[in-house]
């Protein structure tokens, strides 16, 4: 006979609402706070209140690395949500870990119809296998582009922004001798300036297709044309033609061009309505797509944000209850609810096609915005402009940061900064090889 | 040192089991996982771990990014205590004096204390910022002169003010009542042999004070090495190049954000030993000197 | 005193008033700039006179994070955790102090390592406990064989269960844990003079009445310091709220909903930064820590070491 005695449940029950209905509820952890975690709430309560067979409980975990260590944690003592939202950079170790169930094949289980091919290739590359089966659900996605004062560079004689770096800083001394102190402000980002450069010019961050083909991976960039832009930006602040804005600094480089004293700053584009809601009357922006130098052949850009994933350890009602909520978020309604409060992009070529047809990007606030869909669409994803699926990425990213810092306050040149990043950065992942020792990426 | 005991151990026993029982099981328990885990190559979402024994150790010892991180460490420790310390002690002092305004200035001096971390990490980005807080006025006069962003050395000085600012109240809470706890008699026996208010401070109260000291002495400097984290996230972020990268930021950094739990777990114990180690040292050599009753 | 030295009066004075300064310009910062409108207050440079919003984002700043019943499981937690901590660290700091034993030392060296490891570091492991804090005892059992042999024995199967997620207790009992208490009743305890004890023994009078019938009044000021450090410290909790409680509606807690207000500088999403209504929360979130240390202020500055025994 067995009977299992179980103490003191009693004091505490996990805060579930307690539905005696059939109602199936189940748990998405997210990340965006501050008003954008109040838009993926609506999208809770727009789910909510769109059917009665499932309820979804949306927990905002103050940022993505928070959201992914909680579920983490959460994980492990198999208290963890159905869904959880994972930025880009921290999915190396939920991938190899195998602890989700893909979305595209959770949609064939449950019947559910997705036209997987409708989501732009820039972006489902990003968070598909090898063979382009897709893991988790795009959500909320972004690219670079950078940002200019209109009246500043007509004042200086440009015609058109710049599209190539030579044209751009050329439009830097232009604008320069106009009298603007601050043509460009710089906030050092390897999202922007190492991995979405790379992906523009076609050239790699890392070996084995930037990590794609393998766990063996080493990084590169410090033998390719990023070693030079990187020694650009160094020579165009050293001249003046570039200031340093960070946040840190009291000053991030997006509040210096709202406030008018930078004429150009790069930011992806979900900034796009941040800037909208802070610029002050009379402040004439529009945005471009990120250069690209002379003699190399403009490519796609990738996805930032972060996609939904299921995880593995829940029940069949949970993931029916996850597969309608993510079914929801497809539809051309949530995908026009999520552009139009946030900066961010439509995902899916259909509801990119419905926003035109409603003349959504012909006025402000958003027009401009499908500049992005251009950057993000402009070539077929080749081998190079997948995405990046290295480990310890996080730390590698850090490590560029500090080493390109260092560079700029003088204590080493770029070249040395880059060749140190990548020496550091290899350790990492021969490390991150080691813990998963005999995987792959799927 | 002591003295006069009670004999019933079985009642020792009894009163000290509860807090024993609650720091096994919410911290002991769950550090013993994380030691396990600075000998291993720990994957995050589980599932299987190598058995490395001591090779992290090597690899962070190894590391003069490392080394880095522990230097500036104990600089922003000992500074920060010193200022925190001297401040505090200054101002306690000088308030226990009790002339006019004493009640308003006691107030004021304290309940800096009760303001949560990341609150105060925020207000201070707006003091020291260069181009937009208050000091951006210093870099009118001289341009360039006040840069936390770019100058290593200046960001530490800033982290160690905020870092400082917190404590200072806290500890001016404990020296005034130990001040105030000096009975008045012993003073106005110096005053009326002479003494002048600086000398009584000094070979009056100060010995006094000697087990608050200690005491305030101690957890400064454990505060310092572990709980800087809030301000140095705030303010810095560990940069510029890694001159505020303190040893608790760079283990937040590398396991709550980096996902590697293994080295992150091996900094913890490496700083848990450092910690462990210079408390010990002031227990042994300084408590010594001090006199409890 | 009866002296007069009006030079050190007004260097006195000086003193005071600069060190009352520095100390609170960061939070008169922080008021203003919960006084000014979104695009005030993302210009620059940073204001220095406030401005007229503060009623308008302390409104919007209280139904954004839903203050009202966090502010009452805040407080809950936080007298919770007051009291636990002030009946155990004494206790324990008695058990350390006034007995003969030879793990003193040892058992005051186990209690202070807790200040040793951040919970940053620890949280991983510290959450799995708290899903089921019977679990160290369950693992015990099961590795010294007792499960086998008790379900051999009696065919009954022990499988403790204590999940303590999204709960008061699981919010308390951590937070309790700590070693600054003890450290602290300790050195009062140790300035206790041997006179005492001897008289208490003489009187026939046990340690657990000496404990409660001598200790405890002296040491009114010390729990008066420690209950108002601890107050604060349980208020101002974020890491492990923000972990453990994802019912938010029924058990968060404020410091976590302010963190939630301040805009996250990591996304790429650039969500709209509102300064004016993170600062207005963090005024609001301020005011009942600092009620409280100005209320007990009183009592325990009037001699956290007490003399007159």
């Amino acid at each position: 006979m067995n009977i299992k005695i179980t103490t003191l449940a009693l004091l505490a029950t996990t805060g579930m609402a307690g539905a005696a209905a059939a109602q199936t509820s189940f748990e998405y952890w997210y990340g965006l706070s501050g008003d954008l975690g109040n838009v993926v709430q609506e999208t809770c309560n727009r789910f909510n209140a769109s059917q009665s067979e499932y309820e979804i409980v949306c927990v905002g975990k103050d940022g993505y690395e928070a959201a992914v260590q909680n579920t983490i944690a959460a994980f492990r003592a198999n208290q963890h949500p159905t869904i959880v939202q994972s930025f880009d950079a921290g999915t190396a170790d939920l991938m190899l870990s195998g602890e989700f169930y893909p979305v595209q094949q959770m949609m064939a289980d449950y019947d559910i119809e997705i036209d997987w091919s409708n989501y732009f290739p820039g972006i489902s590359n990003y968070y598909a296998a090898a063979t382009g089966e897709l893991f988790s659900m795009p959500f909320n996605s972004s690219t670079p582009v950078y940002y200019y004062n209109e009246d500043m560079l007509a004042a200086a004689g440009i015609e058109e922004a710049p599209l190539t770096w030579e044209g751009f800083a050329e439009a830097l001394v232009a604008i320069k001798d106009s009298g603007v102190d601050c043509p460009y402000a710089y906030a050092p980002s390897t999202w922007i300036d190492l991995e979405q450069f790379s992906m523009a010019h076609n050239i790699p961050v890392a070996s084995n297709d930037n990590g794609y083909a393998g766990l063996d991976s080493e990084l590169l960039f410090n033998t390719t044309q990023h070693v030079q832009h990187m020694e650009n930006i160094q020579s165009w602040i050293n001249d003046g033609y570039a200031h340093i804005r960070t946040a840190q600094s009291g000053l991030s480089a997006r509040d210096s061009f709202v406030q008018g004293e930078c004429a150009i700053f790069f930011s992806s584009i979900a900034d796009h309505n941040t800037v909208g809601k802070i610029a002050p009357e009379g402040l004439n922006w529009e945005v471009q797509m990120i250069p690209v130098y002379e003699g190399f052949e403009r490519h796609n850009t990738v996805v930032g944000g972060a996609s939904l994933w299921v995880l593995s350890g829940k029940t069949e009602e949970e993931y029916r209850g996850a597969a309608a909520y993510l079914s929801f978020l497809a539809t051309p309604e949530s995908e026009e609810f999520w552009a139009s409060n946030t900066g961010y992009i439509p995902v899916t070529q259909t509801g990119y096609d419905a926003l035109i047809d409603k003349g959504f990007y012909d006025a402000a606030p958003y027009a401009g915005r499908e500049i992005a869909i251009r950057s993000l669409t402009y070539t077929a994803p080749t081998n190079l402009t997948r995405g990046i699926r290295l480990g310890g990425f996080i730390q590698i990213r850090s490590e560029w940061t500090n080493e390109v810092g260092a560079a700029l306050a003088g204590q080493k040149t770029m070249q040395e900064a880059l060749d140190t990043a990548v020496e550091r950065g290899n350790v990492i992942l021969d490390r991150f090889a080691r813990t998963y020792a005999g995987k792959t990426f799927p | 040192m002591r003295r006069a005991y009670f004999k019933n151990n079985w009642i020792a026993a009894l009163v000290v089991a509860p807090q024993l029982l609650i720091i096994f099981v919410f911290f002991y328990w769950p550090a013993s996982q994380a030691v396990y885990w600075a000998f291993t190559l720990e994957q995050p979402w589980g599932g299987g771990n190598t058995w490395i024994g001591l090779d992290n150790f090597r690899q962070v010892l190894g590391d003069p990014v490392y080394w880095q991180s522990v230097t500036a460490s104990i600089i922003f420790a000992l500074s920060s205590t010193v200022l925190a310390m001297g401040m505090a002690l200054i101002l306690a002092l000088f308030a226990d004096r009790q002339l006019k305004g004493y009640k308003i200035f006691r107030i004021g001096l304290i309940w800096p204390y009760a303001i949560a971390a990341p609150a105060v990490g925020l207000a201070f980005r707006f003091v020291f910022n260069p181009n937009a807080g208050l000091l951006s006025f210093v870099n009118k006069a001289m341009p360039g002169l006040w840069d936390p962003t770019l100058n290593g050395n200046q960001a530490l000085i800033m982290v160690i003010v905020a870092g400082s600012w917190k404590l200072i109240s806290y500890n001016f809470i404990f020296f005034l009542a130990a001040l105030q706890s000096i009975p008045r008699s012993l003073v106005e026996a110096g005053a009326m042999d002479g003494a002048g208010v600086l000398r009584r401070m000094r070979d009056i109260q100060l010995p006094l004070l000697a087990p608050t000291f200690f005491f305030i002495l101690v957890i400064n400097i454990t505060d310092s090495f572990t709980d800087s984290f809030g301000i140095i996230d705030t303010l810095t972020g560990g940069g510029p190049a890694r001159a505020t990268d303190l040893m608790v930021y760079k283990i937040y950094s590398d396991g709550f954000r980096g996902f590697d739990y293994s080295g992150a777990a091996t900094q913890s114990i490496i700083l848990m030993v450092l910690v462990i180690a210079l408390t010990f040292v002031q227990f042994r050599y300084i408590e010594r000197r001090v006199h409890y009753t | 005193m009866i002296e007069r030295t009006p030079i050190l009066n007004v260097a006195t004075h000086l003193i005071l008033i600069t060190g009352l300064a520095l100390l609170l310009l960061p939070v008169w910062i922080a008021y203003v700039a919960a006084t000014h409108d979104l695009q005030t207050v993302n210009s620059a440079p940073v204001e220095i006179w406030p401005g007229d919003q503060l009623w308008i984002n302390v409104q919007a700043a209280w139904t954004q994070a839903d203050f009202g019943p966090k502010f009452v499981n805040t407080f809950i937690v936080s007298v919770g955790v007051v009291v636990g901590k002030i009946t155990i660290a004494a206790i324990t700091a008695f058990g350390i102090v006034f007995f003969n034993h030879r793990l003193r030392m040892a058992i005051f060296w186990l209690i202070f390592i807790t200040l040793m490891l951040p919970l940053e570091v620890r949280i991983v492991p510290t959450y799995a406990v708290a899903a089921n804090a019977l679990m160290p005892f369950q693992t015990i059992l099961d590795w010294t064989g007792m499960t086998w042999l008790i379900e051999r024995a009696s065919g009954v199967r022990v499988d403790l269960q204590w999940n303590m997620l999204n709960s008061y207790t699981g919010l308390i009992l951590p937070l309790i844990a700590t070693a600054t208490g003890t450290f602290l009743y300790r050195q009062f305890f140790l300035t206790i003079p041997d006179e005492l004890v001897e008289a208490a023994k003489m009187d026939g009078a046990g340690p657990l009445r000496f404990l409660w019938q001598v200790l405890i009044p002296l040491s009114r000021t010390n729990i008066a310091a420690l209950a108002t450090i601890m107050f604060v410290y349980s208020w101002n909790q974020y890491l492990w709220p923000l972990l453990i409680i994802t019912d938010r509606a029924n058990y968060g807690l404020v410091v976590v909903e302010l963190g939630n207000l301040v805009p996250d500088a990591m996304t790429t999403g650039g969500g709209v930064p509102n300064w004016h209504i993170a600062m207005a929360a963090t005024l609001m979130v301020m005011i009942p820590p600092i009620l409280v240390v100005i209320f007990m202020q009183r009592w325990f500055v009037r001699g956290l070491i007490n003399t007159d025994k």
